[in-house]
């Protein structure tokens, strides 16, 4: 599973400044009430998409935490979902939560269970991400910002 | 004698007894969860309740921070003297949160409603 800190190949602020119309939810963060919003768009697409019950719930609980990160640490930022179509597959889910924050020095560190910066907080918010989802990658640099690339597959069932 | 009423209401509390019957039927946003947090503990306050029971069979998405809240509110009614007891945890939801890794120690959880108001009037057991 991706895990790291640098890419070359992702540029974070052109992540950032993707264009709204290449996804199907687009939601910007930046009050508390957008977490709300964003989970629950996120719990429609998903719905749409045909995932079952458990995987609607898994996708809407992952945004949920990327979303209030966003908020939390980075105060503004971005949450896009885009349905990719793969014929032998079934559809894919890719959530980006994209933020030009102060970035993460210690990705490991947060990626632990448990740590938190915050006081109010299970520190489980990422990690619980990645457990949630079939892929996960994060991309940070102190401050240029923070990106997750997540997805989920859709099952067949 | 005049009460402390809290000013946002967020969810209907029903007296059973000794016992606060909490039915959350709203969108939990963080705003909302700490609203709903300060609202449980006035009510325990106001009305001296034994013990309150939060039935979530209506929410669809609990995530960290409203699992956090939750476990807090129970630990500040434990302290006012009061049990808390969650029940109707949809199957996602516990699907989700156990693989989280969320599992909710501190608080006494219920089959159902039936179930909350036994483990509510028992003596013994957690929360």
């Amino acid at each position: 599973m991706l895990h790291k800190k640098v890419d070359e190949n992702l540029d974070i602020d052109r992540v950032f400044d993707s264009p709204a119309e290449d996804f199907d939810v687009f939601i910007r963060i930046a009050r508390e009430e957008d977490i709300a919003v964003a989970r629950q768009m996120a719990k429609q697409l998903a719905q749409e998409a045909g995932f079952s019950l458990a995987d609607v719930t898994k996708i809407a609980t992952a945004v949920s935490e990327l979303a209030r990160n966003i908020y939390r640490y980075a105060k503004q930022g971005r949450i896009m979902i885009k349905k990719l179509l793969d014929d032998r597959e079934g559809p894919y889910l890719e959530i980006i939560a994209s933020d030009n924050g102060p970035g993460i020095a210690e990705i490991d560190l947060v990626m632990t269970r448990g740590y938190t910066t915050y006081e109010r907080s299970l520190g489980i918010g990422l990690s619980g991400v990645k457990r949630l989802m079939d892929t996960f990658a994060i991309y940070s640099e102190v401050g240029r910002g923070t990106v997750v690339i997540t997805g989920k597959r859709r099952r067949k069932f | 004698m005049k009460k402390l009423i809290s000013k946002a209401r967020v969810v209907p509390v029903i007296c059973l007894g000794d016992f606060l019957l909490v039915p959350i039927q709203i969108d939990l946003d963080d705003r909302t969860v700490g609203l709903l947090q300060q609202q449980v503990l006035e009510e325990i306050e106001s009305t001296r309740a034994r013990a309150v029971i939060l039935d979530v069979r209506m929410v669809d998405v609990i995530d960290s921070y409203i699992s956090y809240t939750i476990s807090e509110t129970a630990a500040m009614a434990r302290l006012m003297g009061c049990r808390t007891v969650l029940c109707g945890i949809q199957p996602p939801v516990a699907l989700t949160l156990a693989q989280m890794g969320v599992m909710l120690q501190d608080i006494a959880v219920a089959r159902d409603l039936e179930h909350a108001l036994l483990i509510a009037g028992s003596q013994s057991g957690v929360g």
